[in-house]
């Protein structure tokens, strides 16, 4: 390249001030050039060339963007490349460097956002360290640029995904941590140097702080929300360790943060950054209790049952969203705050608090609804639990709330087979008051009638019919052997007689009904099986039918044959269960 | 005094102190190591501020805030702590280094709290009270209204916007009582009863039957005005006594089933409707988030009755969008018109509103297409025609206004730009006038639903 040794050695007499836009361009055209054309080996020899250091600085600003483009993009081995950046990186003016880098950062390919991020973090940090004190807020206008980037990759879900991190999530996380580290201790030095933690510090110490906790709580949300914490060697776990050893350092204590920032008095929160923030701490209390990150540092003074008040909130929050991540972290959350509290020891008034009857009620929605099996069947358990967990009066009261609302049968099912465990002084140690006497009796006639009378579809309310009837026989074998109250006995008799009634009129219709549905069946998979055959016979396709049961027609025939089957069954037992109640009434008569 | 010398294999903490629980079942033993110097001991809900060390019967440590370097703080007797600490540290002065040995039953009990507790462990804690000062109310927690509580209420649940309660109130300034009230209202209506903001910002933040002190600072109080009805002077600081006897607690959702939740939609939209007239936007906005709040997730509704909680809904987005709108509070306007919207693509009135709330938050260019299509879907709608206008001129305007902003960035331009957008802008501020008044006419044309 004769010519451009021309220019070079004309470069090398020009006086820094003489440079102009179009040795600029050259200098970007040249160099550009050269990188593609995998001469990195070229460039860095001309960057240390120390007779050149007097274009490098004057021009040298103009190869950082394709030099980090080519570190990005991993064609070839960028030795070269990450040296030549690191020595203009050095040389270069701080504030310059600063705000190339910066930019690049901001607008970086859509396609290589982790790789960019984890190629310009370090470079920044080495640019504001040279920078010193008059750094201003360009640590947070950093730390808000690479969020941002981060934010928009994917947030793999299986272990596998997190180790291959195809994205480069996980290494733009620990890169991040690095990032933010002497920052860190700059903070905590001013804090040490400035006296106690009450004494008035410097607002540049302020400033810098408010920097590191606003890029914390956004690392909470995104993406420590979404991911899934898998074991202690997971990035994600390094990442959430790391965040939650910064705020106790910088004077951010994790209680306050967690239980006294203003949830947003009254219903709504404060406003949307304050309700982003919101989500954050869900994430830390999930950290906290669950995980039990950063827990060695946190006062063991909290009484368990404000910290469950406090956990409820964001439990609440976790079950906004539907997602399996939110999901499982609400579940989580309110299944540790909860089993720290002691049995039957929540008091009635406790439901008064939203959050209170609200989680219940998503709790019976993921049990209900939810497709995903392991979260309905974790739905349950921390149901059981949270149930435990009321004292009597709380118990009645919100077992009657449910039978009134849950509009199912399962959940019903539930609430009634826990009632006769409160009922049960062998299964809960002593009779509540609150559920024995009048209080009882009124939860009875709750618990004794069918939703829709005798028009009640007995295969889909089969968990609460079965139940209430192993309660209601368990109630007068009990009643029978103790004879307590002649007016609680006259009372049960009364309850149980107009139940079994309806009862009566109920299975005969519903056995009718679906004996029928099982004969249909049966004939419909003798034509299928007669039409396949025929088909077999003539080799034409098989035409598929249309079972008439609209609510089993998502199950394959055999599956709706088992169910079939299974009503019946119930229905004998039912029967059975009934007739046996009828006799117990009846022998206490006589 | 008592003191029990318990000594079994591996203890080192001497069980020795006063029993300073309540029943007096020896739970909680307080054991002064250092005498406090003050004559005051904080009352309930007082915030005090302490250091200490916890450790187990054994001796080993299983927590200290001396070690984390940083002062424990929280509210006093409100459970918010273990109840050994409740109790014993209500009996402490400032600088006072006190001993508890708390049995379980008074710390974390029989679930122990893992990883640091283990089950039934009787824990010893050496107290120091720093300070205490009673408890701030303001969402601000600027100081200007501060607690101490008298007697302790009951429960959990704390009035909210528009309930009603019951309360006595005594009124002091300078040792002068000057206003000493039995009182029933709902929250929201104080005002008009003379009540400084103050009043109502306490009760907000009051259990049942809990009877508290309120200094007041004048920002919450009357002011630099004062109120001569009292004869209270401008800058005053006050203090409050209160009483909350009792407040109306409404029916929550859940112990409700869908026919009680769709009659007491319609009653609370009724009452809606006449705080509405009467100007109380804010008192309306609180029943129709309760509308809200009952019929959002209904989910297992049919047929007629899903009809009637869409409409129901329907018309408390609708309404909580003009209440917002009347009280300028155009983003809350703007989230109850994208619910209306929701429910219900094309209504004009939440269409028109939206546009509104849009124009208020300075959103022209999504007003503009809000209002445009209003003119579309509902031709005879002349107040959207007006309002497109509006917008295209303030869009405009700021368009010029960005032109002149980069005018001023690229020196070079800006010279034979200057002219040009200066008249423009001249002619601009001359049209604003006027668009304000035609957004104003359009709004008092739809009222509430």
């Amino acid at each position: 390249m004769p010519k451009f040794q021309d220019v070079v050695q004309k470069w090398r007499n020009t006086p820094a001030h003489k440079f102009r836009q179009k040795d600029r361009e050259l200098c970007i055209q040249i160099g550009s050039a050269c990188i593609d054309q995998g001469e990195t080996a070229k460039v860095l020899d001309f960057i240390k060339e120390e007779q050149n250091q007097g274009i490098v600085k004057a021009l040298g600003l103009g190869l950082l963007q394709p030099l980090v483009r080519e570190i990005v993009r991993r064609r070839r081995n960028p030795v070269h490349c990450e040296a030549a950046v690191s020595h203009l990186v050095q040389t270069l003016k701080p504030k310059e460097l600063f705000d190339n880098l910066l930019g690049q950062l901001e607008d970086c390919d859509p396609g290589a956002i982790g790789e960019t991020v984890i190629c310009l973090l370090p470079l920044l940090k080495t640019v504001l360290l040279r920078l010193g004190g008059g750094k201003g807020q360009s640590v947070g206008a950093v730390l808000e640029a690479a969020q941002k980037q981060v934010s928009r990759l994917p947030v793999p879900y299986t272990r596998q995904q997190e180790k291959v991190d195809a994205h480069g999530l996980s290494r733009c996380c620990t890169a991040l941590l690095d990032f933010i580290q002497p920052f860190v201790e700059e903070v905590k030095k001013g804090d040490s140097k400035k006296g106690g933690p009450s004494a008035a510090k410097g607002p540049a110490n302020d400033e810098l702080r408010a920097d590191i906790v606003q890029f914390c709580m956004m690392g909470l949300r995104e993406p420590l929300l979404q991911a899934v914490l898998q074991g202690r060697n997971s990035s994600f776990w390094t990442f959430a360790t790391g965040i939650m050893a910064i705020l106790p350092a910088i004077e951010k204590p994790l209680p306050v943060l967690l239980f006294y920032q203003p949830m947003g008095k009254g219903e709504e929160p404060i406003s949307k950054a304050a309700s982003y923030s919101v989500e954050s701490r869900a994430c830390l209390a999930y950290l906290l209790f669950v995980q039990l990150i950063a827990m060695e540092t946190f006062p063991a003074i909290f009484c368990p049952v404000f910290v469950l008040q406090c956990n409820m909130d964001y439990v609440k929050l976790l079950f906004t969203r539907k997602d399996e991540s939110w999901l499982t972290k609400g579940l989580d959350l309110c299944e540790k705050s909860l089993e720290r509290v002691e049995d039957s020891s929540l008091p009635v008034e406790i439901l008064e608090l939203r959050a209170f009857y609200t989680v219940p009620q998503n709790l019976v929605e993921i049990m209900t609804v939810c497709p995903m099996k392991h979260l309905k069947t974790r739905g349950l358990h921390v149901f059981q639990l949270f149930i435990d967990k009321l004292n009597g009066e709380a118990k009645h009261r919100f077992f009657r709330c449910m039978l009134k609302t849950s509009h199912h049968a399962g959940v019903e099912g539930i609430v009634i087979k826990n009632t006769k465990n409160q009922v049960d002084p062998a299964k809960c140690g002593k009779v509540s008051c609150w559920f024995s006497g009048e209080h009882l009796l009124s939860m009875l006639q709750l618990i004794l009638s069918l939703p829709q009378g005798p028009q009640t579809d007995l295969l889909q309310g089969m968990d609460r019919v079965m139940e209430s009837l192993n309660l209601l026989r368990f109630l007068l074998i009990k009643e029978k052997e103790q004879s307590s109250s002649k007016s609680m006995w006259a009372e049960l008799c009364k309850l149980s007689d107009s139940y079994r009634k309806v009862l009566r009129v109920c299975l005969s219709m519903s056995r009718t009904y679906y004996s029928s549905e099982l004969k249909t069946l049966r004939e419909n998979q003798k034509n299928k099986a007669k039409e396949i055959r025929e088909a077999l016979k003539l080799k034409k396709p098989v035409r598929e039918i249309n079972v008439r049961d609209e609510k089993l027609s998502n199950m394959s025939a055999v599956e709706q044959h088992q169910v079939l089957q299974c009503a019946m069954v119930t229905f004998d037992l039912m029967d059975s269960l009934v007739v046996r109640i009828e006799e117990l009434t009846e022998d206490r008569a006589t | 005094m008592t003191a029990e010398e318990v000594t079994s294999e591996g203890q080192t903490v001497p069980i020795v102190g006063e029993d300073i629980t309540p029943k007096k079942d020896g739970g909680v033993l307080k054991l002064v190591k250092k005498e406090g110097t003050g004559a005051e001991m904080p009352m309930t809900g007082d915030k005090v501020f302490v250091h200490y060390v916890g450790t187990l019967l054994d001796g080993s440590k299983f927590d200290s805030s001396r070690d984390r370097g940083e002062k424990f703080n929280f509210e006093l007797g409100k459970g918010q702590v273990i109840k050994a600490w409740d109790i014993g540290v209500a009996t402490m002065r400032i600088g006072e280094v006190s001993q508890l040995v708390c049995k379980p039953e008074y710390a974390y009990g029989a679930a122990g709290s893992p990883p640091k507790i283990p089950p039934n462990a009787t824990l010893v804690f050496e107290v120091e009270l720093f300070e205490f000062h009673g408890e701030d109310v303001t969402e601000a927690e600027d100081g200007g209204i501060i607690r101490r509580i008298l007697t302790k209420g009951e429960g959990y649940s704390k009035p909210n916007e528009g309930a009603a309660v019951e309360v006595s109130i005594e009124g002091r300034h300078d040792e002068r009582v000057f206003d000493e009230r039995e009182l029933k209202f709902e929250l929201g209506d104080g005002e008009n009863l003379d009540l400084p903001p103050a009043v109502e910002k306490a009760l907000l933040n009051m259990e049942k039957g809990e009877e508290a002190l309120f200094t007041v600072k004048p920002k919450y109080g009357y002011g630099s005005t004062g109120k001569a009805k009292f004869n209270i002077p401008g800058g005053a600081t006050l203090q409050y006594k209160i009483k909350l006897t009792t407040f109306e607690k409404a029916k929550e959702s859940w112990e409700m089933n869908t026919d009680e939740k769709l009659e007491q939609s319609s009653i609370v939209k009724d009452k809606g409707t006449q705080y509405f007239k009467d100007g109380k936007y804010k008192q309306a906005s609180v029943q129709y988030k309760r509308i809200i709040s009952w019929l959002e997730h209904e989910s297992s509704l049919k047929g007629e009755d899903e009809e009637k909680a869409k409409a129901l809904r329907l018309a408390a987005h609708l309404n909580l969008a003009m209440c917002f709108l009347k009280i300028q509070e155009h983003s809350q306007a703007l989230e109850n018109c994208d619910k209306a919207l929701e429910l219900d693509g094309t209504n004009e009135k939440a269409l028109f509103r939206r546009g509104e709330s849009l124009f208020g938050l300075k959103e022209y260019e999504r007003a503009r297409t809000d209002f445009t299509r209003i003119t579309v879907l509902y031709p005879a709608n002349r107040a959207a025609r007006a309002q497109v206008c509006v917008c295209q001129k303030h869009i405009k305007e700021q368009h010029d206004k960005d032109k002149r902003l980069y005018a001023g960035m690229f020196q070079k331009f800006a010279d034979r730009d200057a002219k040009v957008t200066d008249t423009k802008g001249k002619e601009k501020e001359n049209g604003d006038g006027d668009s304000m008044d035609v957004a104003e006419n359009g709004a008092a044309e739809q009222t509430a639903a």
